[in-house]
């Protein structure tokens, strides 16, 4: 039947595209934010900015805030006939490079995916799991930069990463009773990643983590999914030392993109492999942060609305929608003994699929949340304990069958609509629930280096505990042993 | 008419220059506020104890420490994590501008603290401990410990601030021969009560 082909025909790429986007980090390890260009531009050593890499400190967040400039070294400058400077160039680049090695031991091997019946080697080494260059630091008086560029090993590629270029000033008009307050501007390739607390989900808890783990069937919009495939531009005032308020828009930007006819990175259009932000997406941040003696507490709220065509949808064809609203808070307490920290953060997904078959009902609905404490002692030796929980609405159609299609359904699926659920990476009961929890410990013998082992155990997986995916893969083999060296320099 | 219109438009500008003068010197440098105020407070008093209060210090003893983190012959370890670098480039002018600034601030007021501690302070502040070679802060320090050119104001300041450093003055890390001599035979409660009295004023 004519009508049945076409469904399935979209089904196909639309369906695997989602998960794709769901399961594949750009750069499986997420990036730092410290980073020792910083130090080499401004003279300060790290503590003064971070807790402990990457988590900032009230002045690390001013850092960012005021755009990465404030700088200690010298400078080749140039000013006008009317006094006005219009250069300002470190003479020493604020470069810094970040290596990170580690091993990671599953809880059973995956299945092979070449011998029918047999596993995949159960330990992964990886050096370098990631090897960066940063250039991290002022452009010019008021304007500052963190770019990434990153060497991954699965496509021996270097490709771009978390970056942000930054305008910012301060204002205040004393005299008439209106406090200093910072204005800035942002130029960024990943929601939340312009954020300067460490709840949100770009610089959140794990700042490391393996990259050879089987991945959930799928997360929230802002958790990720956007990570280097769009550009948000945006401004922000942070007002009284207190409240932080920041509207952005994004669009999409793919780097896994190449248009067939112009052979450039654009224009985007149906054959793009992922999803496409249909004009643009707004993002907003509104938070209060309140300091008193070596406390920090900070709470607010953040979200992203995006209209989407999917591919192999026209630009004039129906597009779905996410909502992502949530909400986030962080407390540290910073003395140079002892230093705790806690995040939480939750996010609420309102998934809308009009008119395009790509899910068993037109209303979804998405929630992740994380809840993390740290502490360090001395900036010696310390860990991290973090809860995760994502749950969702029943959907066999999205969470079901997310790569491969049989024409009969199964009977571990039932009612999907296109058959038997992906091995390992599939939903049987067609619940998206993964939740678990990781733990860590860490020991730093210099500021910029750290050795961590990290356990990450799933309660459940896709949906269940035992059998998730109807072929007896249970959630604690996705368990992840994960030791690993991350230095900067 | 005309006379008297001129001598109001006179009196007028003489008033609105005095204003405008008097918010000048009131008005954070530019570094201040871009800088300074992230730890130290907009005007000089800041909320973690880690970083002091400026707030209506000595000039010449903030010109003096900025000038000893410039040239880092002060060593604490803060000194050398968050102010060496803060001062690298300083120059003498800019010194100089934010010495006035901080030093033409209101003076953070005290904290309470315990009687009993404030008492054996306010001892030890007014008397010295003759039996264990410690002479009267005042007397370098003041009356009202507001201090003098060289000599830093005291009252006022972060509690921990001021343990921390009459233990760096104690272990050398921060070198000041005087201080060293003067505080090397101080007990750990007698720190604790000399901060606590100093924190109150």
């Amino acid at each position: 039947m004519r009508t049945k082909g076409l469904v399935v025909a979209l089904l196909v790429p639309i369906v695997s595209v989602l998960i794709a986007v769901a399961a594949a980090p750009p750069f499986a390890p997420r990036p730092a934010s410290a980073t020792p260009g910083y130090a080499r531009q401004t003279g300060i050593s790290c503590q003064a900015c971070h807790t402990v890499f990457p988590e900032l400190t009230p002045f690390g967040r001013k850092f960012k805030l005021n755009a990465y400039v404030f700088t200690n070294v010298k400078e080749i400058q140039a000013t006008d006939e009317q006094s006005q400077r219009t250069l300002s160039l470190s003479d020493l680049p604020p470069l810094s490079v970040q290596l990170q090695a580690s091993n990671t031991t599953l809880g059973r091997g995956i299945p092979d995916a070449g011998v029918a019946g047999d596993l995949s080697q159960q330990n992964s080494t990886q050096f370098p799991q990631a090897l960066s260059l940063f250039y991290t630091g002022k452009i010019s008086d008021n304007l500052g930069s963190f770019l990434q560029l990153t060497w991954n090993p699965s496509t021996n590629a270097v490709g771009i990463d978390n970056s942000d270029l930054r305008f910012a000033g301060h204002a205040g008009f004393d005299s008439i009773g209106v406090p200093d307050f910072i204005y800035g501007l942002t130029l960024n390739n990943n929601p939340t990643s312009q954020d300067v607390w460490n709840s949100t989900p770009a610089w959140g808890y794990p700042y490391i983590f393996s990259n050879v783990g089987v991945p959930p069937v799928t997360k929230t919009l802002l958790d990720g999914q956007l990570a280097q495939e769009a550009v948000g531009f945006g401004g922000y005032l942070f007002l009284f030392d207190h409240l932080y308020v920041e509207l952005s828009g994004y669009r999409s930007a793919q780097t896994s993109f190449t248009n067939t006819t112009t052979g450039g990175p654009g224009p985007l259009d149906s054959t793009s492999p992922l999803p496409r932000i249909s004009n643009v997406a707004p993002y907003w941040r509104v938070a209060w942060e309140q300091d008193w003696g070596n406390h920090a507490l900070e709470v607010g709220t953040y979200g992203l609305s995006a209209q989407v065509h999917p591919t192999g949808i026209g630009e004039s064809g129906p597009r779905n929608s996410f909502t992502d609203i949530a909400l986030d808070g962080q407390y540290q307490y910073i003395t140079d003994n002892h230093i705790f920290s806690a995040a939480a953060t939750w996010i609420h997904e309102i998934r809308k699929f009009n008119n395009v078959t790509l899910a068993d009902h037109t209303n979804d609905w998405l929630d992740t949340a994380r809840l993390t404490g740290t502490y360090y002692f001395r900036r010696k030796i310390g860990g991290s304990a973090q809860f995760f929980s994502t749950t969702g609405s029943r959907d066999f159609t999205l969470y079901c069958s997310p790569s491969t299609f049989a024409t009969a359904p199964s009977p571990a699926c039932p009612g999907a609509a296109t058959g038997t659920p992906s091995l390992l990476l599939g939903s049987a009961n067609g619940r998206p629930t993964t939740q678990g929890a990781t733990f860590e410990i860490d020991f730093l013998p210099w500021l910029n280096t750290k050795i961590g082992l990290q356990y990450t155990a799933y309660s459940k997986f896709n949906g269940r505990s035992h059998n998730y995916d109807g072929f007896g893969r249970n959630a604690s083999e996705n368990n992840l042993l994960y030791v690993y060296l991350w230095t900067a320099f | 008419m005309k006379t008297s219109v001129a001598y109001a438009v006179v009196a007028g500008l003489v008033l609105l220059a005095g204003w405008a003068e008097a918010q000048e010197t009131n008005q954070p440098p530019d570094l201040v506020r871009r800088e300074c105020s992230t730890c130290h407070g907009l005007r000089g008093i800041s909320v973690s104890p880690m970083f002091p209060n400026l707030a209506g210090q000595q000039t010449v003893y903030l010109e003096t420490q900025l000038k000893a983190f410039r040239d880092r012959s002060r060593a604490d370890p803060h000194a050398q994590a968050f102010m060496w670098g803060m001062a690298a480039q300083l120059t003498d002018s800019t010194i100089s501008a934010i010495a006035a600034y901080f030093a033409a601030q209101p003076a953070a007021p005290g904290k309470p603290a315990g009687r009993d501690e404030t008492a054996g302070g306010k001892k030890i502040y007014e008397e010295g401990i003759s039996t264990q070679q410690v002479p009267p802060c005042g007397s370098c320090h003041g009356e009202k410990a507001a201090g003098n050119a060289v000599f830093p104001r005291l009252a006022g300041q972060h509690r921990a601030y001021l343990e921390r450093q009459l233990a760096a003055f104690i272990s050398n890390a921060r070198a000041n021969e005087i201080m060293h001599e003067n505080s090397k035979n101080l007990t750990a409660l007698q720190i604790s009560q000399l901060a606590a009295f100093l924190s109150a004023q």
